[in-house]
């Protein structure tokens, strides 16, 4: 389909904005709170379609697609607080064995793996859940200026490692 | 509910025009193309050492200028390919390869002692204009890849720079090597390896702001 899209066929294209956006939906699912995760979903689509050059049509599409989600979700950690009363909801859709475990492969979480708990846990309460450094502080015991250090050396690593599979 | 609007992809459906896809090959050939023309402006400014190339020259030539080719092709290969970015690519070449030329001031050191390593830098007045030059010489590489990474969609941007910055030390140096006539480890392994540090972190600071996309 995305062949076909760089060809310039509106109509598949229009299907392949489709399937990835319920792609990426699933994708972001517990990583952004559903208020945000419309606009990241239409800021990766627009990505998609202003960089579709960028994808080799001799190799896959989905780690191709992951690896701008995966970058435009970093960008995204980066810039938005999220307010406190969304709530991350567990909307993940039934989904068939083989795109899970492409999934499953590219999710954020592996990215996570790789941070140290501390950097981890501040970036989940602050730009996730939305708690403010001080709450945050007080929920981990860090000083709140160790809260914002591991902030900003999370996402400087996550940056680092988007196009890390394993 | 519908997450994103009708609207938005017959927007970019409408915008839908057909693109030549970015071929891994196309870069590798301009990055080619750019080292060519390296070595060129070079022999024009400089003297190609054709009889040391022909063979009259100590191994430490040809390994220490075969060591920075094989790093500006593996550099520029890790930088080509993160133009087309794909959860899964790894970049472990290059880095072995740096690692490979982090031996030549390595093996200056061991071999020269401190006293002299710092000699070295200190007295050889060949040192600077070598560094200069290559860095100069290297710009050409720098320029070919960064606008190979501003067509693409480079996702590690850090990265990205640093692997150009290195590739174009490195091709750089390479190219200003072949009018060296100096083949020293002292020289060699401190004065036209600077160039791939000093372009590394020149290329970590000052290209992820110009292929930020």
């Amino acid at each position: 389909m995305m062949a076909a899209a760089q060809n310039g066929d509106r109509a598949v294209y229009r299907v392949l904005l489709a399937e990835a956006q319920l792609w990426l939906e699933r994708f972001f699912a517990k990583r952004v709170p559903p208020a945000q995760r419309d606009d990241l979903v239409q800021e990766v689509l627009l990505a998609v379609h202003n960089k579709r050059a960028s994808w080799d049509p001799s190799r896959p599409f989905f780690p191709w697609l992951a690896a701008i989600a995966r970058y435009r979700w970093v960008d995204h950690l980066r810039k938005v607080y999220r307010s406190a009363e969304d709530e991350l909801g567990d909307h993940d859709a039934a989904q068939d064995s083989e795109e899970e475990v492409v999934m499953a492969r590219m999710s954020l979480e592996r990215l996570f793996v790789h941070l140290p708990e501390k950097q981890v846990e501040a970036i989940e309460l602050v730009k996730i859940e939305g708690l403010s450094i001080a709450e945050a502080s007080a929920r981990t015991g860090q000083s709140e200026s160790l809260v914002k250090v591991n902030i900003h050396r999370g996402l400087k690593k996550l940056s680092a490692l988007v196009e890390k599979a394993d | 509910m519908n997450r994103v609007s009708n609207h938005f992809f017959d927007q970019l459906a409408g915008d839908l025009a057909p693109v030549r896809p970015i071929r891994r090959s196309r870069g590798i050939a301009l990055v080619a193309v750019a080292a060519i023309v390296t070595i060129v402006l070079v022999a024009l400014f400089g003297e190609l050492q054709t009889h040391m190339i022909a063979g009259q020259a100590t191994p430490m030539f040809f390994v220490t200028n075969g060591m920075l080719a094989l790093l500006g092709a593996a550099s520029s290969l890790a930088v080509v390919r993160m133009a087309t970015p794909q959860v899964g690519s790894g970049h472990e070449g290059a880095r072995w390869s740096a690692g490979m030329v982090a031996l030549l001031p390595v093996t200056a050191l061991i071999m020269l002692g401190a006293t002299h390593f710092l000699a070295a830098i200190m007295e050889d007045s060949h040192g600077v204009p070598c560094l200069l030059a290559s860095i100069t010489a290297g710009l050409v590489t720098a320029i070919a890849l960064v606008f190979w990474l501003r067509r693409g969609a480079p996702v590690s941007l850090t990265s990205a720079g640093t692997y150009a910055g290195v590739a174009a030390g490195a091709i750089g140096s390479f190219a200003y090597g072949l009018t060296c006539p100096i083949e020293t480890i002292g020289h060699l392994g401190i004065w036209h390896v600077a160039p791939v540090l000093v372009g590394g972190i020149a290329g970590r600071l000052a290209i992820p702001p110009l292929v930020r996309w």
